[in-house]
């Protein structure tokens, strides 16, 4: 174990940027906590903008013109009608963005997710709010939208009633062909987590943070499946080849022994693998390890984890904030996103910025790292970087939870 | 691996990279005669802006440490390797030292270095020192030479390179000259060095040290393959001469290995240093490609072009190996090729 004089944060944390250029960095005028939301638009007028959903309130989403990604701008930032809930995920699709709330307890509105016409991004219009409020729901904490017809996200329902509180959010999927008037079309919990389901509630992981959905990954490549996270549960591959009738294909977990909170799959298709992160939510890495898994998906009904993404040592961060994996650059299907079945880039709170090269899976490498000093003003005396999305220029967005902002980066690799 | 989980994004020979060292820890060696201001030139870099977070490794033949003690202060890190020459006995040293700075930056316990500085005892051959990070697997993997600068005393460098071949060498396979103490020097001794240096080795570009300080992009530039000023050939002392074969068709990669697989063969150990930026038929990028006597690097496909020029180039310095039979060899290898298709 290092001791304290050892370790690089309480040495003042000293920043680490290897392979990474930083090109600008905007604090977002103060409200620089940032959630995991992060979709690029090709405005009308031709501009370029970032549009990034708030890690809690006062605001709701910002909008950033990134045209030049050296001089970023600020061009609308827009605040939540009360405290008591956030709108952490957001996806746009050409002029429509979906935008998610979730409340801090249970009956509070509004939770569901809106729809904003975004074709003026100074003055983002509201088409539509989907309703998804209940006395056991709060609502949505991620959505999926990249067809410009159906959001897929992680959200509770008045007619869902859990067997645990923590298991209140589930998959749906809901048809926004009309944007005016959304329709859900169909939904899969799993099995147990509902009241009248015909099995046992699962088992309570020691760090109990639900059995419920998380990220709701559906890529064109392969329309028929849904990719799902579901936190304590491990992840589940879905066939929504009938969009009303979801079917398991296959799960994996690796809890226990590992602490739960599964949080994205990513398919790479053309190899044959996958991508699966979990979260870290414990300050002081109480919940380690928290890791990139590399998944051997050639056969998506057994699927082998064959690697994970290789951590520096974690009794270096285990002292402030939060450290482990978080989100990962997504492969969204659009013409906006940068795709790469050979680079992952990943979030690590207070362990900053990653890019391993997965070239050989059995044996990522660690090839870039961007730990930028702690922002002014961080709760946690470090920098908590939360989420990360590579527009198709390969330029690199991350944002930090608490404070920072935004941070734009070329790859040096 | 790739036959298992291949990807469209890959080119034959792996991920394509921005540049030659992709994620690799930049190398720079510091060769240069004894008493030819390599640890000034060092320190002054290690006290710009692009100096810092340098870890430097010191060789010096003799067992107190002058320059070690002398540097020791201004870098992230300093390594000595006493009692010595790097080219000889502690080459073993260079490879453990190498390896703990990597340890010890993994487990947090020496500050994250973005570079390392080696600095050559007088007498190396810089040879092995290249191959040492071919032969090295583990080294190779963390460690790329993006430079190897010679520095040569302005005062008494022409007289060095008459009387010690390992001065002669350390200025031929150097991808950077730098000239020191030439405010020392008049301006026609300067001038006959400058010659020299040319003749030696005339793909690498010479620069002044003012007052023991280089341009710090100087000291930290990847060298290319394709130096400007290269001349068709160029024959040294020792039987050393250098000389680059380019040519405009895509180069077909199982005949040029094949060519050079037998090079290496047969006269591995006359191929001082060959490094070449290719076109090969079927890539989308250059390949780069270098080779230190028997062994090679393996070949790395960049992102992009550098430039309009979609030549390859592959620059040979030789020993006792006239451009002429290599040509030959990759002729009569590339007819045999075509034959067999």
């Amino acid at each position: 174990m290092l001791t304290k004089d050892e370790s690089p944060l309480t040495k003042g944390y000293q920043p680490v940027v290897w392979n990474f250029k930083l090109l600008a960095h905007d604090m977002l005028g103060g409200f620089g906590g940032m959630g995991e939301g992060m979709s690029v638009q090709m405005a009308p007028d031709g501009r370029r903008i970032i549009w990034l959903a708030h890690e809690s309130a006062p605001k709701n989403f910002t909008a950033v013109d990134v045209s030049d990604p050296r001089k970023p701008k600020v061009v609308c930032q827009t605040d939540l009608p009360h405290a008591n809930m956030r709108s952490n995920s957001l996806e746009t699709t050409g002029n429509l963005m979906a935008v998610a709330y979730q409340t801090s307890k249970k009956d509070l509105k509004p939770a569901g997710f809106e729809l904003f016409d975004i074709s003026k991004p100074e003055n983002p219009k509201s088409i539509s709010f989907f309703d998804c409020s209940g006395p056991h729901s709060r609502g949505v904490h991620q959505l999926w939208f990249c067809d410009g017809e159906f959001v897929h996200c992680a959200s509770g329902s008045r007619d869902f009633v859990p067997t645990n509180p923590n298991d209140d959010q589930f998959y749906r999927c809901v048809d926004v062909r009309n944007p005016s008037k959304p329709v859900e079309i169909g939904r899969w919990w799993m099995p147990g987590t509902r009241q009248g389901d015909n099995v046992m509630p699962p088992p309570r992981h020691p760090i109990d943070k639900g059995y419920r959905a998380h990220n709701t990954n559906v890529y064109p490549q392969h329309g028929d499946r849904c990719y799902l996270a579901y936190i304590d549960g491990g992840m589940f591959v879905l066939d929504i080849s009938d969009k009303a009738n979801p079917k398991k294909i296959s799960q994996w977990t690796n809890s226990p022994p590992y602490t739960g909170f599964m949080h994205t799959v990513v398919p790479l298709f053309d190899r044959g693998l996958m991508l699966v992160t979990d979260e870290s939510t414990e300050n002081n890495a109480k919940d380690w390890p928290k890791l990139i898994w590399i998944l051997d998906a050639r056969d998506e009904t057994n699927l082998v984890p064959i690697a994970t993404c290789p951590m520096p040592d974690h009794r270096v961060y285990a002292q402030a904030g939060r450290f482990g994996a978080h989100n990962i650059h997504e492969n969204v299907p659009l013409p906006t996103a940068w795709q790469s079945d050979q680079i992952v880039l990943g979030t690590f709170f207070n362990g900053g910025l990653r890019a391993y090269d997965i070239s050989n899976p059995y044996q990522p490498k660690e090839v870039g790292i961007f730990m930028p000093p702690a922002p002014a003003g961080a709760p946690t005396g470090t920098i908590q970087i939360n989420d990360v999305f590579v527009d198709e220029r390969a330029i690199v967005y991350a944002v930090d939870r608490h404070v920072g902002g935004l941070y734009i980066l070329e790859m040096d690799f | 691996m790739l036959d298992l989980f291949p990807s469209r994004e890959a080119g034959p020979f792996g991920r394509r990279l921005k540049r030659e060292r992709g994620a690799r820890i930049p190398v720079t060696v510091v060769t240069g005669f004894l008493g030819a201001g390599k640890t000034t030139l060092i320190r002054r870099f290690l006290a710009s802006a692009e100096g810092q977070g340098t870890a430097v490794i010191v060789n010096e033949f003799g067992a107190v440490g002058i320059d070690d003690a002398l540097i020791r202060g201004a870098a992230e890190q300093t390594i000595l390797l006493g009692n010595g020459c790097l080219c000889c006995i502690t080459r073993t040293d260079l490879q453990l030292a190498l390896r703990a700075l990597v340890i010890d930056r993994e487990r947090g316990v020496v500050p994250n270095f973005a570079r390392v500085v080696i600095e050559t005892s007088g007498l190396a051959d810089p040879g092995p020192i290249l191959q040492t990070f071919s032969t090295d697997r583990a080294l190779g993997g963390e460690f790329h030479i993006d430079v190897m600068l010679t520095v040569i005393d302005a005062v008494n460098g022409e007289a060095t390179l008459k009387s010690a071949a390992e001065a002669r060498k350390q200025v031929i396979l150097a991808d950077s000259l730098i000239v020191s103490k030439s405010d020392l020097a008049a301006a026609a001794a300067l001038d006959s060095l400058r010659r020299r240096l040319q003749q030696l080795n005339p793909r690498g570009g010479i620069d002044i040290a003012v007052g023991g300080a280089l341009e710090p992009a100087r000291f930290i530039a990847p060298a290319t393959a394709e130096r400007s000023g290269f001349v068709a050939e160029a024959e040294h002392s020792d039987g050393i001469s250098s000389f680059v074969l380019e040519r405009q068709q895509p180069v077909v990669w199982p005949a040029f290995s094949r060519a050079m697989e037998t090079l290496i063969a047969l006269r591995g150990g006359d191929l001082l240093r060959v490094k070449g930026i290719l076109n090969v038929a079927g890539c989308r990028g250059p390949v780069v490609v270098q080779y230190v006597q028997h062994l090679a690097h393996p070949p790395v496909e960049l992102q992009s072009w550098p430039d309009q020029n979609r030549d390859s180039r592959l620059v040979f310095v030789t020993r006792n190996l006239r451009e002429a039979e290599i040509r030959d060899l990759f002729a009569a290898v590339e007819a045999l090729a075509k034959d067999s298709a």
